[in-house]
């Protein structure tokens, strides 16, 4: 009561009853900065391929550990890498810039069931020198 | 006079955070939009460095072969896909530190492989091993 009863005396004149209306903003602002700095830390830059495939289902469907860096094949052998078709030559130059950014990052294929394996192969041999991890095959969980 | 002096300080020290506000509410915006907390799924498979050596009919390992037109081939027979676990399985029981190793010819469809791969899995295969046949 006292304090309001100072501000008052002493900002009357130009706050014109500000500081009674005022709200503290620091809290609010707290939690701003601290989601700002979460979302920047987590965000993770995916590109994704923008290929419509139909992906195998699995049982033993398993996450695959930061694969960021994701390439898709379609039914007819056509590879996606970021919403555009490249012909194979270009999967390497693409996936060492994305590994250069995030050196972290593995590799994942979404592969249509319908997509020849000779593609997929090739697509996997051309990218081999690049994965610290085992391919990771895109599937839906079953069951 | 003493009353004025205090208000001038009180107006000076006093910052104003609204574009800063802005600023920081844009960029939280960005990132939450931009953030996909998108969790690619998946089941491993190694390819063999050397793959352009034959997989050798050890007996202490599991071939199973997929043909150009998507048969599953074990053992010398055909089998079906809902076979594959089981016979996978019956194999592994012998010796479970078995390796494991899918050879596809070329035109067989990765939805044959990823089954295949699934089925070995299921059964207890550790690592699945995919040798591709390159194209003659």
């Amino acid at each position: 009561m006292s304090r309001r009863g100072r501000s008052m005396t002493a900002q009357s004149g130009s706050g014109g009853g500000g500081s009674d209306g005022e709200i503290d903003l620091t809290p609010m602002l707290d939690v701003v900065f601290i989601m700002l700095i979460f979302f920047i830390v987590t965000s993770s830059f995916v590109k994704e391929p923008g290929a419509d495939i139909t992906k195998a289902d699995a049982l033993t469907t398993e996450s695959c550990v930061r694969g960021t860096i994701i390439f898709a094949i379609t039914g007819s052998g056509e590879i996606y890498y970021d919403k555009k078709q490249l012909p194979i030559g270009r999967a390497y130059r693409l996936a060492e810039a994305a590994k250069k950014e995030a050196p972290k990052a593995n590799v994942v294929i979404q592969a249509d069931v319908d997509a020849p394996t000779s593609v997929l192969s090739e697509l996997t041999g051309v990218l081999k020198p690049l994965m610290d991890a085992p391919l990771c095959v895109s599937t839906n969980e079953a069951g | 006079m003493r009353k004025k002096n205090r208000e001038s300080d009180a107006d000076e020290a006093q910052i104003d955070l609204t574009p800063m506000l802005d600023v920081v509410f844009i960029m939280l915006i960005f990132f939450i939009v931009v953030a996909s907390f998108l969790k690619e799924a998946g089941i491993e498979v190694n390819r063999p460095d050397a793959n352009n050596s034959p997989p050798n009919p050890d007996a202490t390992s599991i071939a199973v072969t997929i043909t150009g037109d998507d048969q599953i081939w074990m053992e010398n027979r055909r089998i079906d896909i809902r076979a594959a676990r089981a016979n996978i399985a019956r194999l592994l029981a012998s010796d479970p530190e078995q390796s494991f190793s899918v050879k596809t010819e070329p035109g067989a469809s990765a939805g044959v492989l990823v089954e295949v791969a699934d089925a070995a899995r299921e059964a207890g295969v550790k690592q699945v091993n995919w040798a591709a046949e390159e194209k003659k």
